[in-house]
């Protein structure tokens, strides 16, 4: 015996009970309320289309609300709670809203909640206290989700007798096969009548697919079917709310199949009639399912209401079990059932039934015309029969109208698959036409949607179904309307007098079956969906407790704090080290390539906007790249290292941008040019010292005269060779000191030696960003934005005059260049108030912004409030004073255009 | 727990090799050079020394003493140094085709994918290449910034795959 709880309430299971069956079990008719209306309901199937009978499962960080009680098998220790009800499931005050349920109908919402937004402020506070059902959790999830991917010949989803055939015909025939089952066990409608193939039969043809190589997976659902025969599997490793073994809890499959084969089956339709959504009113097929599989009997007194043969299977399994049929309604004619020894009504139909919150007291069905009631605790309905036909849909197939099963089934595929079984062949039943009044017969239980919801949407002119999908919100949540489509297709194509298939379908959309969002972020769903980059230096760094700060997929340090030190003031100590002696910092995220070949240079200036062929070996120079429509999109630098052999340096937020750019050109653009670009960014680690004295200091590191600024030479530092490049992003005097990255360590270490014994100190990204906003540096993603023209960024005069460089045509469009743009401008407090980092710019209080800032900081040491922006013709307002505006967080500043450089604007510092 | 051992291999010399113009010349001066062809797209071959995993059309990694090469390519490619930015990593074990499924889009587990094949692969959102060194042994080729997260990732993962 297995021990659970329901609503706080002990109880006992069998093994390899659902909480369904473990729910009638112990004779629990009443599981949870109803979205709207919160009508009492019950069990209703016995598979992943109940529409009713959802609860919350297990707690903490595992909880998973809204799950089907027949799609989690009971295990020991399972917490349920019942959803959607106050104080409790069996009083629960929002059944008043089923007094209300006349004035509430279709399209209430539309309807009601409508004027000036301040009303809808109002409105949403209850909209949203009544919303939903279930909770979701408010702690982290503690377990692992898993995504996996597999390759095979065959996929075969389902594992029914037609599955179990097919997946064991290729695999003998030498396929690699998978099959996949979303129950734990195989067999599928075996299981339900197991007299047509025993479990014996399911067992040696599982045994015999597995002998020869197939893959088997159970619990696994086939949940979505994607473009190229792509089909996505969810696999339950544990129950909902179970601790799961080493801690992966579910698995998401990328199945690329050559051939997928749908063993899916089919749905039992409910039928429509008044209180049909009564606990005790249940798919004929999942009462035998719970007879059969479970040995468990849902009620003593039943009355079966059919339109086809398979109901008769189930009447007989109730007998065989004890129960008393007390009466089959066949919608047929005599002499349908004739010979069945039940006692058979023909032309029969529910009308109506009776009962209690928790169970169903009788049943009044129309006779030849005739009402008749009857008592009984239990209604099985079998309305025929719906092909599970969603992954077929999902992959862009069509769908036949099969009259005599009045069913969709698959006709044309679009990619490589096939519908075999009960899914391709539905068994035939009677056409019915609900004859009950319309407004308690419900057609999609999860939504309250009724008849006569959809009579309304009708009157009120919705035509489409899609638009009386919308309307009436029927066919979503989690069941997506498997057991309401059809009832709302037949009784929309009534209102429209056409046949059923002519009145439209709606769109099948995956998953087939709820999902949770751990399983779609996977591993990663700890740390945000992808990995931490970390830098080759990490070590070092870490064990200097720096405050650290992610930067696109890397963690950098952003200041290394001394004793009690915020952030600021580290940041500030570290800048005024730059200005006064020497600092350094960790600059191995830029993006580099190492560009080699006779056609190298010509290369470069097809990637570079400026002239790169002048260069002579041994130097640098600052460089810009831009997109084919002549905007920037990033910066960097290019080194002539040897007489065919470049480096060429760009940002670390645009690196992978660049890369593709790169490889773009040189394999579309120039696959004639004699080039090798390589991408070298994570092969040589980046040390930038900076400073009055870094020129002291590396001359002490390397034993002779550094190069002059943009120069570079090869040197070597601790033993390890090292290239110089004499760059500077801090306006002070500045080497960046390119190592390979394995030896990166100790040239690190050498390096701190040096600078510590010339009173300097390490500085982190923040003290970055002050030199370069004072030095009026552009970064990617500030001040180049993807707007910015070179003329914008007062960088034109060094464009290649030559052309040839991508983007030269696109900037040669007048409107690039013309004024009235955005421009780079300089801003200086003149209030005394901080300026405000993306502030709007505006020449006074309420009119429109006219720029806004891009980057803020202070002058080191003189201290005051310093920006770079964008404004509407900036470089011809300097002087001028506008307010810097940020209403969202209540800041402003008044500030004084001027040039973007704030800091030793002759370059003077940068000479010897 | 699924049969695979993760092990970080030492630091070895790994170059770029490019080669832009007279590919059929160059393969026969390399072949002299190194006693074996250079191999095709999806292939890899070597010896003790040298290893060559083509993974771009005209791209191969070298793996290994580098130095004959420099001397055959004359003006028709180039040889770049990217070790420092590479960690290799040996997976080891009858597991390795489960393992690298984890998180993967490539079909490890194809009989085909034997002894003398590679891949260039995403695994966990990484880029990776692979290397069949034979039945029981593949070589992972791994961006040194993703190293820590991927071998983390793979032991993880291994300590699951056996359910």
């Amino acid at each position: 015996m297995i021990n659970f709880s329901f609503d706080g309430k002990n109880y006992t299971a069998q093994k390899g009970d659902t909480l369904a069956a473990a729910l009638l079990r112990n004779g629990i008719g009443l599981v949870g309320r109803s979205f709207k209306y919160h009508r009492p309901r019950g069990i209703m199937t016995a598979g992943v289309e109940e529409p009713n009978a959802l609860v919350t499962i297990g707690e903490g960080g595992r909880t998973e609300p809204n799950t089907r009680a027949t799609d989690v098998f009971v295990y020991e220790g399972l917490v349920a709670k019942s959803q959607n009800r106050w104080p409790n499931l069996s009083f629960d005050i929002g059944a008043v809203f089923g007094l209300a349920a006349p004035v509430i109908s279709a399209g209430f919402y539309y309807k009601t909640f409508f004027g000036s937004a301040k009303r809808w402020m109002f409105y949403e506070h209850f909209i949203r206290r009544a919303a939903g059902l279930g909770n979701a959790p408010t702690e982290t999830d503690p377990d692992r989700f898993s995504q996996r991917a597999a390759f095979c010949d065959v996929l075969v989803v389902g594992a029914g007798p037609a599955g179990l055939s097919a997946a064991l015909e290729a695999v003998e025939a030498g396929k690699r096969v998978i099959l996949v089952e979303q129950d734990n066990i195989l067999g599928s409608s075996l299981i339900r009548d197991p007299q047509e193939l025993d479990g014996a039969w399911v067992e040696a043809t599982a045994e015999r697919i597995r002998a020869a190589g197939g893959r088997i997976l159970t619990r696994t659902t086939a949940s979505g079917y994607w473009e190229h025969d792509l089909v996505t599997l969810t696999q339950r490793i544990a129950e909902p709310g179970q601790i799961p073994l080493q801690g992966v809890a579910q698995r998401l499959w990328h199945i690329r199949a050559a051939k997928v084969i749908l063993a899916t089956g089919s749905i039992e339709r409910p039928m429509a009639f008044a209180h049909n959504d009564r606990p005790g009113v249940m798919l004929s097929q999942a009462v035998r399912t719970y007879v059969h599989r479970f040995g468990v009997v849902p009620g003593k007194r039943v009355v079966i209401a059919t339109n086809n043969d398979d109901a008769y299977k189930t009447a007989h399994a109730l007998q065989a079990a004890g129960a008393e049929v007390v009466a089959i309604l066949d919608a047929r004619p005599a002499p349908a059932g004739a010979d069945s020894g039940l006692p058979v009504h023909n032309n029969a139909v529910p009308l109506s039934t009776e009962g209690a919150r928790h169970c169903l007291k009788s049943v009044t069905a129309l006779v030849d015309g005739q009402a008749q009631s009857w008592h009984a605790d239990l209604l099985a309905v079998s309305g025929g029969f719906t092909p599970v036909v969603h992954l077929h849909m999902q992959a862009g197939g069509t769908l036949d109208w099969n009259d005599a099963a009045q069913a969709f089934v698959p006709a044309i595929s679009r990619q490589n698959v096939t519908t075999i079984g009960g899914a391709a062949d539905p068994k035939p039943v009677f056409k019915m036409v609900p004859v009950s009044k319309p407004k308690k017969s419900f057609i999609d239980f999860q939504n309250d949607v009724t008849l006569s919801d959809v009579d309304l949407a009708w009157a009120e002119g919705y035509r489409s179904v899609e638009h009386l999908k919308r309307y009436t919100t029927l066919g979503m949540a989690t069941d997506q309307g498997k057991l309401s489509n059809m009832a709302a297709l037949g009784r929309l194509a009534e209102k429209q007098g056409v046949a059923i298939h002519e009145a439209g379908l709606t769109t099948f959309r995956p998953p087939y079956t709820p999902v949770t969002m751990g399983l779609l972020a996977g591993a990663g769903a700890k740390d945000a969906g992808a990995h931490v980059r970390r830098l080759a230096l990490y070590d070092v760094h870490a064990a200097k407790n720096p405050i650290w700060q992610p930067l696109g997929y890397w963690f950098r340090p952003r200041a290394y704090p001394a004793g009690s030190e915020t952030l600021a003031q580290a940041a500030l100590r570290e800048a005024k080290a730059v200005r006064s002696t020497v600092g350094m910092t960790d600059v191995s995220t830029l993006a580099k390539f190492e560009v080699s070949g006779p056609d190298a240079a010509a290369f470069l200036e097809i990637i570079c906007a400026t002239t790169v062929n002048k260069l002579a070996v041994g130097r640098g120079r600052y460089t810009f790249m831009l997109r084919e429509d002549g905007f920037v999109f990033d910066d960097g630098t290019v080194w002539r290292l040897e007489e065919n052999r470049y480096l060429l340096t760009s940002s670390t937020g645009g690196a992978d941008r660049m890369a593709t750019h790169i490889s773009y050109v040189r394999q579309y653009l120039c696959p004639h040019l004699r080039v090798s670009a390589v991408n070298v960014q994570e092969h040589y680690a980046g040390i930038a010292v900076a400073g009055p004295k870094a020129k002291v200091a590396l001359s002490a590191l390397i034993g002779e005269e550094p190069p002059r600024h943009m120069s570079t030479v090869p040197a070597v530092i601790a033993g390890v060779p090292v290239i110089i490049l004499a760059a500077s992003y801090s306006g002070e005097r500045a080497f960046e000191i390119y190592v390979e990255a394995s030896h990166a360590g100790a040239v690190w270490a050498a390096c701190e030696t040096e600078v510590m014994e010339q009173d300097g100190a390490l500085y982190g990204l923040e003290a970055m960003e002050f030199l370069r906003i004072e030095k009026g540096h552009l970064v990617v993603g500030g001040e180049v934005d993807g707007r910015m023209t070179p003329h914008d960024l007062a960088l034109d005069k060094m464009l290649n005059k030559t052309g040839g460089y991508v983007g030269a045509s696109g900037l040669s469009r007048p409107a690039l260049s013309e004024t009235g743009r955005r421009q780079l401008v300089g801003l200086e407090a003149i209030d005394g108030n901080n300026i405000p980092e993306g502030a709007m710019l505006v020449t006074h209080e309420g009119v429109s912004p006219q720029g806004h800032v891009s980057a803020a900081a202070f002058r080191i040491i003189e201290g005051g409030s310093i920006a770079l922006g964008q404004l509407t013709d900036g470089f011809a307002r300097h002087g001028e004073e506008l307010i810097a505006t940020s209403p969202t967080r209540g800041q402003k500043a008044r500030v004084r255009v001027v040039a973007p450089h704030f800091y030793d604007t002759a370059g003077e510092r940068y000479r010897d | 727990m699924t049969d695979v051992t993760i092990t970080l291999l030492p630091a070895s010399p790994l170059h770029a090799l490019e080669i832009w113009s007279n590919p059929a010349s160059v393969a026969k001066r390399f072949k002299a050079a190194c006693g074996f062809a250079l191999p095709a797209t999806g292939c890899s071959d070597g010896n003790d020394k040298l290893r060559v995993i083509r993974y771009e059309p005209t791209v191969w990694l070298v793996e290994g003493d580098a130095s004959a090469l420099s001397g055959i390519l004359w003006d028709d490619g180039a040889l770049t140094a990217i070790g420092g930015g590479i960690v290799r990593i040996r997976l080891s074990g009858d597991g390795w085709r489960t393992l690298l499924m984890e998180g993967g889009v490539f079909d490890a587990e194809s009989p085909s994918f034997a002894a003398g094949c590679s891949a260039a692969t995403i695994i966990d959102h990484v880029n990776v290449r692979l290397h069949v060194v034979d039945d029981d042994i593949c070589d992972a080729y791994v961006p040194l910034s993703y190293s820590e997260a991927i071998i983390h990732f793979w032991k993880t993962a291994a300590l699951s795959l056996a359910l």
